[in-house]
């Protein structure tokens, strides 16, 4: 008598099996008890399994993630009203403090991909598997308010500081990729927690209001308390972005 | 008038696709707050490189191997900056079911939680998505034999993991 593999009776019982292969297993099946209670512990599991996770589609799709896929809206399509609604939403609902930093990778190496591509000069570099900003990027971070103008290419969004106390910014690249992103201070670094691709708006200053989800989530996630305003800004930027450890409060 | 663009088409299937997509995840990532992370960023992906899908192919598969290695950068990524996994979370998705349908719910989650990364994802793909071995096998970017081995293995772990409960009830 032939002796089907577990694997061959895997298959059987996952409709896997072309014609002559189905009919030997069945007549296996019909003489062997054995053999018709392996298929059936392999089709048990199988719907077990199955059923484990039928819940999660019965769940309501969170907004956030519906946002994405909206005929008008989501990162990283182009459609502010959509943005800020999707921005309000997501600043409410993201309370969960694993922020992980997931949708920061995958969209930071494709970002970074982009910037090699177009930027002469990165404005970034990779430190010991950190990415920490450079040149005009680096500078600005270290210099421009928010409330100012900007000619360097690189527009401030806003400043906080993190649940370590230490200062972090959002800000805009808009001169060769359009490009927005978090950093945080670290030492004398200004480390890039998060880049995203953001749209481009020809001949318009891009509302900082319209910051791409990832940048939106990594803010939400990394803030402590309020962000700071023009005065506490600029107060931080003369003190060096110390970190601010000591402040009474 | 306005044109169609890749984009537009898979964000526009994508909408139809989520509640799977975020079953798959919940089975690969284990907790809700991870695996709607991983469904958020594998979607933003997707869009920026929608002219990557062949119209006609199967979206699913398409996203699912988005998805996978998503997942596995962002593994990658924790063990780097040492991040602990967040816990895994018993028993999301199982309100409504009775009392025993529950109980092997929540142990059928608990085995699979506890099954290497490559495993998990070969039964999420074919037991719980219903994908046959070849869709699986082309998610994962795999040759079918070694699916079949994962699905083999991950099962027979199942199996003993689950103890005399694989028949009942």
């Amino acid at each position: 008598m032939k002796r089907f593999s577990d694997e061959m009776l895997m298959a059987y019982a996952d409709g896997e099996l072309d014609l002559v292969a189905r009919a030997e297993i069945e007549a296996a099946i019909a003489r062997d008890p054995e053999v018709a209670r392996a298929v059936e512990r392999h089709r048990a599991l199988a719907g077990h399994v199955r059923t484990a996770y039928d819940g999660v589609l019965a769940e309501p799709v969170p907004d956030r993630l519906a946002a994405l896929v909206a005929p008008s809206g989501g990162a990283p399509v182009a459609d502010l009203p959509a943005r800020r609604e999707a921005r309000r939403i997501a600043i409410g609902r993201w309370q969960v403090p694993p922020y992980t930093a997931l949708a920061a990778s995958v969209v930071l190496g494709f970002v970074i991909g982009m910037l090699v591509m177009r930027e002469p000069a990165a404005p970034y570099e990779d430190v010991d598997g950190a990415f920490v900003a450079r040149g005009a990027l680096a500078a600005a971070l270290t210099t421009e308010l928010a409330s100012l103008p900007d000619n360097s290419g690189v527009s401030i969004g806003i400043s906080f500081r993190d649940h370590a106390g230490d200062y972090c910014r959002t800000f805009h690249m808009h001169r060769e990729a359009s490009v927005s992103g978090l950093a945080c201070r670290q030492g004398e670094d200004w480390k890039l927690e998060v880049l995203a691709a953001a749209p481009q708006h020809a001949g318009e200053l891009r509302p900082a209001a319209a910051m791409p989800l990832a940048v939106l989530h990594a803010v939400d996630a990394a803030i402590e308390g309020e962000p700071l305003d023009a005065g506490a800004e600029a107060k931080a930027r003369d003190a060096g972005w110390r970190k601010a450890r000591n402040v009474a409060e | 008038m306005n044109r169609t663009t890749p984009a537009d088409e898979v964000r526009a299937q994508l909408a139809a696709l989520l509640p799977r997509l975020r079953r798959f995840a919940r089975v690969i990532a284990r907790n809700v707050a991870d695996a709607d992370d991983l469904v958020q960023a594998s979607v933003e992906k997707a869009l920026v490189r929608a002219e990557q899908w062949r119209p006609g192919s199967k979206l699913d598969s398409w996203m699912f191997g988005i998805m996978k290695n998503a997942w596995i950068d962002e593994i990658r990524a924790r063990r780097r900056r040492e991040r602990v996994h967040a816990p895994e979370e018993a028993g999301f998705g199982v309100g409504d079911a009775s009392a025993a349908a529950r109980d092997i719910a929540l142990s059928v989650q608990a085995a699979m939680a506890r099954l290497p990364e490559d495993q998990r994802m070969a039964i999420a793909l074919v037991l719980v998505e219903g994908l046959s071995y070849r869709d699986a096998a082309e998610s994962l970017g795999i040759p079918i034999g070694t699916l079949t081995s994962r699905l083999a293995r991950g099962r027979e772990a199942l199996q003993a993991l689950l103890g005399g409960k694989e028949g009942a009830p």
